[in-house]
């Protein structure tokens, strides 16, 4: 059997836990003790984890996070969502077909209540925001209780092997996501008032002033709380295309989970699907994990994340295709193609333009919707409640931090504590969370004298400033017009090229020239945060800011600095393409050619809708119109959003299909979700042994 | 001003297949519905089950026609609403609660309905894993049955559309207009609707539409919470009923729906009175450990969702169904008591029949009047 793991990261390290021994469908399998039974079983390359009643359909991993139910096997004879089920020795799993049979367990045990906590104010998820929340709460006297479903706090910035934007000052501005986790979680867990409940999900928020948390996958326990907070972040929204759910197409979510976090190569070859930064840093984490990618889509006519990393991920060699489609995703039981075209102006796909890729991936990142429904069921219980982060609204991890202290500054105020909101809090927070500004290109100049000067290729507004902050001579400066972080940076004065600008740089747009001994020729100091086996001497295939080729560099010099896990390569190229080099190209072209001829049935009507229930369009357009459906909850009745997901991921879908059939959008009514959150086998409800 | 024959104020349990079945005799009929689409009020709340194992003559007449009705709709009408003839099992530990539930039997059979005690063997049988220490046997009913209440509703109303009922979503009632007795229009927070019957089907809320013509209507809501699991391979056919109580509450139900999941309520005690439908903290620990010394093997399964839902009482836990005295034109069918679903189809000809045929079911008019004695007690509701 094959074992696809990541062992050489650039970035993450490959601690290797106790490797154990397992069955799947009888067949003997090797793993990692307590890494989730899905990586596990993904980085033994199965990719089909249960049969759909519907359709006899293979469902692979999809959200790898116990949202959705796809993941679902048989472990010892019991159904278990396979993506939060901890790995170990002997267990015994079997693909699930259909629905799982009840074991005939019929020895009476004895039920136990809930165990009653009590606290001021319970945090529902400790990411970015909630920790920052929870702290500035415990710094001003009050008891919290915050409960995040994953064993480590920190929420996605887990996943986040990049260096962060923002400011140094208030978020961490220039370290790694995962790193800037740790320092959250490690001063959270240093306060005294504040009590953390990880592996523990809220399943539910209930009118008397309670939650139920499914408390370390092993218990049902009840929270008693003064006031509520919700920061537990956003769902990733899916997309309609016929295939979408076969075998590897992923959530970006989950591909970064399966990746960065359990570090299973989970694919060979991948199509990315948006534009935004999540699909943007999606395509760089895949190429770290030496997965190939052969593009990135977009239906806009524009690129919506920030422009240093598109450009980082095209002169790395990845083209981005905008205003394309997905056509499809085919393959026998798992993706084996899929099918891109061009749009028109309607964005209706033009099939003559279309082309096909073999890959055996497709990542969604086509953007995601706050998880704020218990923020509603706060209202609705009429406790003093306030969502905070993505819950609230979709920003970057930077902006949650400052968010989340606001949050927890408001929540001590509205709890009756005297105390002052900083007017700077809600600047900066407004500042973090700017969409990208205005694109300025700026002329490049060759330094007239010996020694280095930084070129930035950075050419467009966005809230970040770690460079300003470690130059050794304090050269590098912000200006612009609009006297905040958002301005772009400037060099005057002297440089030693000592490089910390380069290697802090989380655009990766920073580099160091200078003029070369040679006549003719300059050397380029190029940050590289990948693993190589680059020689002096060696010729290097170099490309311009956005990603243009021009032409061959050879290796002068190559230094590794440990602390920022980067490698400063320095080229000498000739001169009149000097100021233009921006980085390497790193992937062959070959990787990203289509097939000759492009290979497809476009059916857009078979795409899924519901995941669970696995409805497609076409299922639901008829009963839409055979019922005058405007009301999602009606829809229930064909059991949309009736699956173990409760509507979370098909209720974005379903307003598009009702006006595919005819209803005007503003008559459309939204879908309820219900709790519970996660399902929970009644024997942990009843705290049976 | 738009003119119909009847106006049915509620697109729930009752009031969808009223009218369907007035709209069958030929008259023209609006539904007006406060909510947003079909089935949206304790329909979809309801957990599914039918029986005709009641007590009391006129619901034992109602729910066997309701019975006979569904029994029809995938054959004749073409609908699937998951119908299951599972049968009701109660299960009995308790020899009080034997007795009182053979003494029921007399009356049942009388009235020609198929129940009788079994053994602890068959009751095994019949629910394979149920707790066999303690167990004297139970009563077993084996046409009663289960179906999805959001299909039930989804069918009443396609075979309304199909008979011309118009349906106006999102519309309140918020009064009435009156000639010198008869009711002439009803008046909705969007128009005035002409009609010459009003059938109020308004479940809990049916006594505030009486009220807007001056009539008490005794119905008051409690609410039960329910909740619904994973589903599985098939286990159980029949509803379960444990009505031996315990200190916190009643009664409690569960069966396996059509699709394999288990769905499951309790009656909490005391009766939380009034409309509040928000899900509680209380109900989980108060129903699953019940659950579980019943019937150990549900351990194993996953609870998916939970909710809550009114019961639109009256004293004496009967209907009341019939025409206003004081209010030409005005037919009340409320205070289900929670039995809104087995009850609504087999209503709803008793209904198109008295108001499209003026043929008035003398039994059920006379058991169910809105001017009877409310003193009495239905023994099992």
């Amino acid at each position: 059997m094959i074992t696809i793991r990541i062992t050489d990261h650039p970035i993450l390290d490959n601690a290797v836990g106790n490797i154990i021994s397992f069955t799947f469908n009888g067949q003997e399998m090797r793993g990692q003790e307590g890494e989730m039974v899905s990586s596990a079983l993904a980085a033994n390359g199965v990719r089909s984890f249960s049969i759909h009643k519907v359709g006899d359909a293979p469902q692979g991993i999809f959200c790898a996070n116990g949202q959705c139910a796809q993941c679902t096997v048989i472990i010892n004879g019991h159904s278990q969502k396979s993506c939060v089920t901890p790995l170990a020795e002997g267990m015994e799993i079997e693909t699930l077909v259909h629905f799982p049979e009840l074991p005939a367990d019929d020895v009476p045990r004895k039920s136990h209540k809930p165990q009653e906590l009590t606290c001021d104010v319970l945090i529902v998820g400790g990411g970015p925001s909630g920790i920052t929340a929870a702290i500035e709460l415990s710094e001003q006297g009050f008891s919290v209780i915050l409960v995040d479903d994953k064993d480590k706090l920190g929420g996605k910035l887990v996943l986040q092997t990049h260096k962060f934007f923002g400011s140094m000052a208030d978020c961490y501005a220039g370290t790694r996501g995962t790193n800037i986790g740790e320092i959250l979680e490690k001063e959270i867990r240093s306060r005294e008032n504040t009590h953390i409940m990880t592996n523990s999900t809220v399943a539910a928020i209930y009118s008397d002033g309670k939650a139920g948390v499914y408390e370390n996958n092993r218990y049902y326990t009840h929270i008693s709380f003064e006031a509520l907070i919700v920061a537990a972040g956003a769902r990733e929204r899916s997309l309609l295309f016929p295939g979408n759910d076969l075998p590897g197409v992923f959530g970006a979510g989950a591909f970064q989970t399966l990746v960065n976090r359990d570090l299973v190569k989970a694919s060979e070859r991948v199509l990315v699907v948006g534009c935004g930064n999540v699909g943007l840093i999606g395509a760089y984490h895949a190429l770290q994990a030496g997965i190939e990618v052969v593009g990135i889509i977009d239906i806009a006519p524009n690129i919506s994340g920030y422009k240093v990393h598109a450009d980082k991920i095209q002169r790395m060699g990845v083209p981005i295709y905008l205003e394309h489609t997905l056509i499809c995703a085919e393959g026998e039981g798992r993706v084996e193609r899929a099918t891109i075209a061009q749009v028109d102006e309607d964005w209706n796909p033009l099939l003559e333009t279309a082309k096909t890729f073999a890959v055996d991936t497709v990542l969604i990142a086509v953007g995601l919707t706050s998880a704020d429904e218990y923020y509603s069921a706060g209202v609705e219980g009429g406790f003093p409640a306030l969502k905070t982060g993505d819950a609230y609204e979709i920003a970057e991890a930077s902006s949650a931090m400052i968010g989340g202290k606001i949050t927890g500054r408001k929540m001590a105020r509205l709890l009756g504590k005297d105390i002052s909101m900083p007017p700077e809090w809600d600047e900066k927070a407004e500042i973090l969370k700017s969409a990208p500004g205005k694109v300025e290109k700026r002329e490049i100049l060759l330094p007239d004298e010996d020694g280095y000067r930084p070129v930035f290729h950075c050419h467009q507004e966005i809230p970040c400033n770690p460079c300003t902050s470690v130059c050794p001579h304090d050269s590098i400066h912000l200006t612009g017009n609009t006297n905040t972080i958002m301005d772009l940076p400037e060099f005057q004065g002297k440089c030693i090229g000592c490089g910390l600008c380069v290697l802090i740089c989380p655009g990766l747009a920073i580099t160091l020239i200078r003029r070369s001994t040679k006549p003719g020729l300059v050397e380029i100091v190029l940050p590289h945060e990948f693993n190589h086996s680059y020689q002096v001497g060696n010729h290097l295939p170099l490309r311009d800011c956005e990603g243009l080729p021009l032409g061959m560099g050879v290796v002068r010099e190559t230094r590794f600095n440990n602390k920022h896990r980067t490698h400063l390569i320095t080229v000498e190229v000739p001169e009149n393409i000097g100021t233009k080099v921006a980085g390497i190209q790193t992937q062959e072209e070959k990787v990203t050619v289509p097939l000759p001829e492009p290979r497809y049935s476009y059916l857009p009507e078979n795409a899924i809708v519901c995941r669970c229930e696995r409805i497609s369009v076409s299922e639901l357009l008829e009963f839409i119109r055979e019922n005058k459906v405007e009301d999602l909850n009606q829809l229930k009745a064909a059991r949309l959003g009736m699956g173990a997901c409760g509507g979370k991921t098909c209720f974005d879908l379903v307003p598009r299909v009702l006006q595919q059939a005819g209803v005007k959008k503003d008559a459309i009514v939204p879908g309820t979700l219900r709790p519970l959150a996660v399902e929970i086998s009644m024997g942990t409800i009843a705290n049976q042994e | 001003m738009k003119i119909y024959d009847v106006i049915v104020i509620g697109a729930g349990s009752v009031g969808l297949p009223a009218a369907y079945s007035l709209a069958k005799k030929g008259l023209s009929v609006a539904v007006v519905e406060k909510l947003t689409s079909v089935g949206q009020g304790e329909n979809k709340a309801a957990i599914g089950g039918i029986r005709a194992t009641h007590s009391d003559p006129a619901k034992i007449k109602i729910s066997k026609a309701s019975l006979a009705f569904i029994r029809r709709l995938k054959s004749e009408f073409g609908q699937n609403v998951d119908y299951v003839e599972g049968g009701y099992l109660f299960p009995v530990y308790q020899p009080e609660i034997a007795d009182s539930l053979k003494k029921l039997l007399v009356t049942q059979k009388k009235a020609d309905l198929n129940i009788d005690w079994i053994s602890p063997e068959d009751v095994q049988e019949i629910a394979p894993g149920i707790k066999r220490e303690g167990l004297l046997g139970g009563t077993f009913s084996p046409n009663d049955g289960h179906l999805s209440s959001l299909k039930l509703a989804g069918a009443f109303y396609r075979m309304a559309l199909h008979e011309g009922v118009n349906f106006l979503f999102n519309t309140k009632v918020i009064g009435f207009e009156r000639g010198k007795q008869r009711v002439t229009a009803v008046k909705t927070d969007r128009e005035s609707l002409g009609t010459s019957w009003v059938v109020n089907a308004a479940g809990a809320y049916g006594r505030d539409i009486g009220l807007m013509v001056g009539t008490e209507l005794p119905v008051y809501p409690d609410s039960h919470e329910a909740g619904v699991t994973e589903p599985v391979r098939p286990f159980l056919e029949p509803m379960i009923v444990d009505i031996e109580p315990d200190e916190y509450s009643d009664n409690y139900y569960f069966y396996q729906s059509k699709e394999g999941s288990v769905i499951f309520c309790i009656t909490p005690r005391p009766k939380r009175m009034g409309t509040d439908i928000r899900s509680t903290s209380e109900f989980l620990p108060m129903v699953v450990p019940r659950m579980l010394n019943l019937y150990p093997r549900l351990r194993n399964l996953k609870v998916r969702r939970i909710w809550r839902g009114l019961y639109p009482n009256t004293p004496d836990g009967r209907p009341i169904v019939g025409y206003d005295k004081e209010v030409q034109g005005m037919f009340h069918a409320v205070g289900m008591c929670g039995q809104g679903l087995m009850l609504g189809p087999g209503l709803a000809e008793i209904i198109a029949q008295a108001i499209a045929e003026g043929q008035e079911d003398q039994e059920v008019f006379a058991e169910l009047s809105l001017y009877r004695d409310f003193s009495g007690q239905e023994l099992l509701k």
